[in-house]
C-alpha cells in the first residue's frame, strides 16, 4: 500500500487530525437549525429534514451491513477484497445510535414532530391512533430502537472484530465461525431493518400501513450500498491507500449489482403500489393521495424515472458497468434519487413540512453526512482497506485475470 | 468393411490436445495469428480469455433479447389495450378501461417471457443447436473434455493438413488427430422426418377441430368444460323453494319495515290534493293533476327516456304498444298467467292525464307491480313526460312538427 501523497496528505490531517469533518457537519446542523426557525412551522420542518438525512446515512450502513453478512453466508470469494470496505462502511451504526437521539429524545419528552401520532390530544380524539397506542407509544418506541441500534452494533462489531483478527495472520477457522454465524445475522437484520423501517419511516403517517414497507426501505439500503461501495472504492484508489487489487471486474460486479436492486426496488415500489391501487381502500390509498397532490406529483413521477427507469437502461450495458467514470455518474445519480425517495416517504406526511423540500433538507444532509463520513474515514485509518489475512484473498484479487 | 458399403467421408478438422487452460489461450492466438480463421476451442469449463484468443466477436444475443424484450412489452400492453378498450371495454372496480397500474403486471410477464425465449432460442441458434450428430464424441481422447482435457480444433479445406498440423505442433500441442464424419451421419435420420411429419398432422387436429365448431351452429347446449359461475347453489327470483314454509324463494316485505329509501314523500303523489287524514272520502275531492308539478325541460325528456327504456320497455316496448321482449318471449311460450301490457296509444290511456299516468306507475295497475320503490318520483314524472311524447309522436300530424322541420320529414319518407 501506498503511503498518502503530499497533497492528499494535508487533507488527511484536516479532515480526520483536525476533526474537520465533525466541525462541518455541526456547523451545517446548526445553521439548518437557525434556519428552520424562519420558517411557519420549524419543528416540523427541521425533524422531517433531520429525520430524512439521518435514514439516508443509516440505510448506508444497513446496506453495508447485508453486504458483509452476504459475502459470510454465501461464502463469496469475489468480493473478499471489498468486503473491508463495506466493514469500514457499516461501522459508523454507533454512531448513527447516538445520532437517533435528536429523535427520540423530543419524543420522550412529548413532541409529535415528526411523528404525529405522540400528540396527546390526536391519540385519544383520532380513532386509528387511539387503537394503535399500545405499539405507537414513546417509550416502547425508544425501547424498540434501543433493540435495533443494540442488534446492529453486535452485529457490525461481530463481524469487523473477526476479518481483523485474520489480518494476523490467515485463519480459515475464523472464515468458518463467521460464515456459522452469519446466517442468525441475516435473520436478526431482515426482522430488526423491517420494523426499523415500520417505525421510523412508516409511522409518519400513522394511519397508513403496508406491510411490504420494510421491504421497500431495505431495497433502498441496498441500492444505495451499492452506489456508495464503488464510490469509496475510487476514492480509495485515487489517494492511492488502495491499489490495484481491486480491479474493473469487481466494479462490474457491483455495477451488476446495483444494475439489479435498481430493478428490485422498482418492483418492490410497483408492488406496493398496485395492490393499494387495485383494492382503491381509502384507509390505503390516503399515503398515495398524499404523494399525488401538488409538487409531490412532480416528485412521485420524478422517482420512477429517475429511481428507476433511467438507471435500469443506463446500467443495463456491460460497457457501462466496466466503465468507472459511467459507472461512478450512475452511482452518483441514484444516491440522489435515493435521498429523494427518503424524502417522499417522510415530508408529505410530516405537519409543517408537507410545503416541499428546502434549504433545511440540503442542509441536514450534509450536516449528518459530515458526521457519518467522518466516522467512515477514522476507521478506515484503524485497519487494512483489504483483509489482508483472508484465506481467500488471492483467489479474490486475481478474480477473472486468471 | 467392402468397398461398396463404405460412406463417404468428410474431414472435420485437426483435432489437438493441450495440457491446460493456459496453455489453451496461448494456442488458440498463435494458430490464429498464423492465418487460420476455424479455430474453436473445447474445454471442460468456461475460460476467461478465451473468446479474445478465438477472435470471437461479442454476441448480438444481449441485442436480441432487449428487443424482444421490449417488443414483448409493447404487445402486451397494445393487446390488453385492444382488449380492454376497443374490442370489450368493461369497467372493472370503477377503474379507467385503459389504466397503467393494472396492465404492468401482464406487460412485465411477457417481457420477461419474450426475453427469455428469445435468450433461450437465440443462443441455441447462434450455437448451431441442436445438432444431430458432433463427429468429435465418437473421438475416444475427445471424451475427457468434460474432466481435464482442453482441445482446439481447426478447420480450413483450403490449407493442407501438413500445415495445420506443423502450427499446432509449434503451438504446443500434445497430441495431434484428424477427425472425420461420415456425411451420411450428419443428416437427419429419415424416421425422425416421417415421425415429425406426422406429428405436425396429429397437432393440426385440434386446432381444426375448434376452427369447424366456429364456423357452424348447433342446437345442442354448450360443453362445459369448466363450470365458472354458471350453476350455483342458489335460489333465484320467482321459482319455487322448499326452505321456507310458504313455499317462496323470494321474501315477502316483513310487516312494519320500509325498504330503505322507500318512503313515500308528499310529493309523491299524482293527486292534486288529499283527503285530509281521518276523514276519509271527506270534504276536499281527489283530482288527478293536469300539470306537471315542474318545469318540464329537455334533461327532463332524456331522463325519461332513458328510464323508460330501462324500467318500461321490456315489457311495455320501446314504442309503447306493449309488446316488449318480455311480453313476446311469454307469448312465445304461451304463458297462461302472462296478460300482454296495455298499449299506451290506446284511446283510454291517451286520454289519461299525467297524474293518473304517475298514479299507475307509482302505485301499478292490475297485474302491472308498483314502482314506487323503485323509481324516484322525479324520475316518475320524467317518465310520464316521456310517455306523453311517445303518445304525441304516434298520433301526430304534419302541423305537429315545427315549420322549418316539415321539408325534412317530406324528404326522408
Amino acid at each position: 500500500m501506498n503511503q498518502s501523497q503530499p497533497a492528499t496528505a494535508g487533507i488527511v490531517d484536516f479532515l480526520v487530525e483536525r476533526r474537520g469533518l465533525e466541525k462541518a457537519g455541526i456547523g451545517f446542523l446548526v445553521i439548518a437549525t437557525v434556519i428552520a426557525f424562519f420558517e411557519d412551522s420549524p419543528l416540523g420542518k427541521l425533524s422531517a429534514a433531520y429525520l430524512v438525512a439521518f435514514m439516508f446515512f443509516l440505510s448506508i450502513s444497513l446496506g453495508a451491513m447485508f453486504f458483509v453478512i452476504l459475502q459470510h453466508l454465501v461464502g463469496a470469494q469475489w468480493s473478499v477484497a471489498i468486503r473491508r470496505i463495506a466493514e469500514i462502511l457499516m461501522a459508523p451504526i454507533g454512531l448513527l445510535g447516538v445520532l437517533s437521539l435528536p429523535i427520540l429524545v423530543p419524543l420522550l419528552l412529548g413532541s409529535s414532530y415528526p411523528y404525529w401520532w405522540n400528540n396527546a390530544v390526536l391519540r385519544v380524539d383520532d380513532y386509528i391512533v387511539s387503537k394503535k397506542t399500545p405499539y405507537l407509544e414513546a417509550t416502547f418506541f425508544v425501547f424498540r430502537c434501543m433493540i435495533y441500534f443494540g442488534v446492529w452494533k453486535i452485529i457490525a462489531s461481530y463481524f469487523s472484530r473477526l476479518s481483523r483478527l485474520q489480518d494476523g495472520g490467515p485463519r480459515a477457522d475464523l472464515t468458518e465461525q463467521m460464515q456459522r454465524k452469519s446466517a442468525p445475522s441475516m435473520l436478526c437484520f431482515a426482522i430488526t431493518v423491517n420494523f426499523a423501517a415500520f417505525d421510523f419511516l412508516m409511522s409518519v403517517d400513522p394511519h397508513w400501513f403496508s406491510s411490504i414497507f420494510g421491504v421497500y426501505y431495505f431495497a433502498g439500503c441496498a441500492v444505495a450500498l451499492f452506489a456508495t461501495l464503488p464510490i469509496f472504492l475510487f476514492i480509495a484508489q485515487r489517494s492511492g491507500r488502495l491499489g490495484s487489487e481491486v480491479t474493473v471486474e469487481h466494479y462490474h460486479d457491483l455495477g451488476k449489482l446495483l444494475f439489479g436492486f435498481t430493478a428490485f426496488w422498482g418492483y418492490i415500489a410497483f408492488s406496493q403500489y398496485v395492490l393499494i391501487w387495485y383494492a382503491n381502500i381509502p384507509e390505503e390509498t390516503v399515503w398515495y393521495g398524499a404523494r399525488e397532490k401538488g409538487v409531490w406529483m412532480g416528485v412521485s413521477l420524478l422517482l420512477i424515472v429517475g429511481h428507476f427507469v433511467l438507471p435500469f437502461f443506463g446500467l443495463m450495458s456491460r460497457k457501462v458497468r466496466r466503465n468507472r467514470p459511467a459507472l461512478l455518474g450512475w452511482a452518483c445519480f441514484l444516491l440522489l434519487m435515493h435521498w429523494i425517495d427518503l424524502i417522499w416517504l417522510v415530508l408529505p406526511s410530516v405537519p409543517g413540512a408537507k410545503t416541499g423540500v428546502g434549504l433545511v433538507d440540503l442542509l441536514c444532509l450534509l450536516g449528518l453526512g459530515g458526521l457519518w463520513s467522518a466516522s467512515v474515514l477514522r476507521e478506515s485509518y484503524a485497519a487494512h482497506l483489504i483483509p489482508i489475512g483472508d484465506p481467500a484473498l488471492p483467489k479474490s484479487i486475481r478474480f477473472h485475470a486468471e | 468393411m467392402s468397398d461398396e458399403t463404405k460412406k463417404e467421408i468428410r474431414v472435420v478438422g485437426v483435432l489437438a490436445q493441450f495440457s491446460g487452460k493456459q496453455t489453451l489461450v496461448k494456442a488458440a492466438s498463435e494458430v490464429r495469428s498464423k492465418g487460420f480463421k476455424d479455430v474453436e476451442a473445447y474445454s471442460p469449463f468456461p475460460i476467461h480469455g478465451i473468446d479474445g484468443a478465438l477472435g470471437i466477436r461479442p454476441t448480438i444475443l444481449p441485442w436480441l433479447v432487449l428487443i424482444a424484450g421490449l417488443g414483448g412489452g409493447v404487445l402486451a400492453m397494445a393487446g390488453q389495450w385492444w382488449t380492454n378498450t376497443v374490442d370489450y371495454p368493461y369497467i372493472i372496480s370503477g377503474k379507467p378501461m385503459f389504466s397503467l397500474p393494472a396492465n404492468i403486471p401482464v406487460t412485465f410477464e411477457v417481457m420477461i417471457l419474450s426475453a427469455a425465449s428469445v435468450a433461450f432460442t437465440g443462443m441455441l441458434a447462434l450455437n448451431r443447436l441442436p445438432r444431430f450428430g458432433q463427429p468429435l464424441l465418437r473421438n475416444n481422447r475427445f471424451l475427457r473434455v468434460t474432466d481435464d482435457g482442453f482441445f482446439l480444433l481447426v478447420s480450413d479445406d483450403e490449407v493442407a493438413e501438413e500445415k495445420i498440423r506443423q502450427a499446432l505442433e509449434e503451438a504446443g500441442a500434445t497430441d495431434i488427430e484428424v477427425v472425420t464424419e461420415s456425411v451420411e451421419e450428419s443428416k437427419i435420420p429419415v424416421p425422425l422426418v416421417y415421425g415429425a411429419v406426422i406429428l405436425a398432422c396429429f397437432a393440426l387436429i385440434p386446432p381444426l377441430m375448434i376452427a369447424s365448431a366456429r364456423g357452424t351452429t348447433s342446437q345442442k347446449p354448450r360443453l362445459h368444460t369448466w363450470f365458472d359461475m354458471d350453476f350455483q347453489p342458489k335460489l333465484k327470483t320467482q321459482t319455487p323453494s322448499n326452505l321456507f314454509a310458504d313455499g317462496r324463494a323470494m321474501r315477502p316485505r316483513i310487516k312494519g319495515t320500509v325498504r330503505r329509501g322507500g318512503l313515500v314523500k308528499d310529493t309523491d303523489t299524482g293527486y292534486t290534493s288529499i283527503p285530509a287524514v281521518g276523514t276519509p272520502g271527506g270534504d276536499s275531492v281527489q283530482e288527478w293533476k293536469v300539470e306537471f308539478p315542474m318545469e318540464v325541460t329537455d334533461s327532463m325528456m332524456d331522463r325519461g327516456r332513458q328510464r323508460f327504456n330501462i324500467q318500461c320497455a321490456v315489457c311495455h316496448g320501446k314504442a309503447g304498444y306493449g309488446n316488449g321482449l318480455a311480453t313476446i318471449r311469454a307469448l312465445e311460450l304461451q304463458q297462461g298467467t302472462w296478460i300482454q301490457p296495455t298499449s299506451l296509444h290506446a284511446d283510454h290511456v291517451r286520454q289519461q292525464p299525467v297524474g293518473q299516468i304517475f298514479n299507475s306507475i307509482t302505485n301499478g295497475v292490475r297485474k302491472m307491480p308498483a314502482y314506487k320503490d323503485q323509481i324516484t318520483p322525479e324520475d316518475r314524472w320524467a317518465i310520464v313526460l316521456y310517455v306523453k311524447a311517445l303518445q304525441l309522436s304516434q298520433n301526430a300530424t304534419l302541423e305537429d312538427v315545427p315549420a322549418d322541420m316539415r321539408e325534412t320529414l317530406k324528404a326522408s319518407e
